[in-house]
């Protein structure tokens, strides 16, 4: 297996594990703030916003995956 | 093997890039594309607020009307997260919310680009905000406070013996902030761009048998989407710059 080839493999699995890991996390906080919502529906809006900056830190490791291929999809040529 | 960048759509300075690409002009626009997007998009923010605030009036309508229900929300917004000391920061938070967010939009306008979907432009960003916060910190906490706030606010022995492990800690925390801010806008927005422009090459594809400037807008869904996320991250980047001033504000817990 020659370097490239190794590239071409890993990259797009690296990123679709991330993603498959930031989507579990994504979908346990979405419903943990939905349940949040449906008992106490005033507080709506600061669980939204708190959500939604949880959201951004879960989704900044896929995020980071995408960044790391986009550095090397240029080697793999 | 050939050194190919990300596809990306093509916009009115590539063009002009591979119809005079000889031209000093055209090459230093090409080169300098990302800042001439982001001065074209903050001079037309300047442009459409002049002629909003040229004749205020008591009774305010149309543009005046609008542009003064976005600041009363973000307003609201910020000073709902900081606190009445939050007025300050207002106009900071509040111009980075517009400005990415029609950083971010800008590239769904045909002929147009993202800034923000180059690395430059979003750090530059991201270190404002770094610079900021620490400048606050200094100047809300004094010197020493600050230097105390970074050894996590040692009051007793046990804080004490921690000092050597919360200050390399806290130290790296506030690096990776900028990197983390930097880095979430930029992969966003690429990420967005480079499936819109894969997907105006496939719906061009499908229908290149006919050998017709057409194209099937298989792409339209993502255009909402990308609108979708454009708001959010516009959002997010301001709400976790707001966070960021908070954490560095006097504690109020004792």
């Amino acid at each position: 297996m020659t370097f490239q080839s190794a590239l071409g493999l890993s990259v797009p699995l690296a990123v679709s594990i991330a993603a498959l890991g930031s989507g579990l996390g994504l979908g346990r906080m979405g419903a943990a703030a939905m349940e949040a919502i449906g008992r106490q529906p005033e507080a709506a809006t600061k669980i939204q916003l708190a959500m939604i900056i949880g959201f951004a830190f879960i989704e900044a490791l896929t995020i980071y995956a995408l960044v790391t291929m986009f550095v090397l999809q240029g080697r793999i040529g | 093997m050939s050194e190919q960048g990300p596809p990306e759509l093509p916009n009115i300075i590539t063009l002009i890039y591979d119809r005079f690409g000889s031209l000093p002009l055209a090459q230093f626009l090409h080169h300098w594309e990302n800042v001439f997007f982001s001065c074209l998009i903050a001079i037309l923010l300047g442009i459409v607020c002049f002629f909003a605030s040229r004749k205020p009036k008591l009774v305010p309508g149309g543009l005046q009307n609008f542009l003064e229900m976005v600041v009363e929300g973000i307003s609201n917004f910020v000073c709902g997260i900081l606190g009445e000391r939050g007025k300050d920061y207002v106009p900071f938070l509040g111009t980075l919310f517009i400005y990415i967010l029609c950083m971010n939009l800008f590239g769904l306008v045909p002929g147009m680009k993202s800034p923000s979907s180059s690395i430059n432009t979003t750090a530059g960003l991201a270190i404002t905000v770094f610079l900021y916060v620490q400048y606050t910190g200094i100047r809300k906490l004094g010197i020493i406070g600050y230097i105390d706030h970074f050894a996590g606010n040692p009051r007793d022995l046990v804080g004490i013996l921690l000092v050597p492990l919360m200050f390399p800690l806290h130290i790296i925390t506030e690096l990776a902030k900028p990197l983390s801010l930097s880095l979430r806008l930029f992969g966003n927005v690429l990420g967005e761009d480079i499936l819109i422009a894969v997907f105006v090459g496939l719906g061009i594809s499908m229908v290149g048998f006919l050998k017709l400037p057409l194209g099937v807008p298989v792409h339209f869904p993502f255009i909402f989407l990308a609108m979708l996320t454009g708001t959010i991250q516009a959002l997010v980047f301001s709400v976790l710059s707001t966070i960021y001033f908070l954490m560095m504000f006097p504690h109020e817990e004792h």
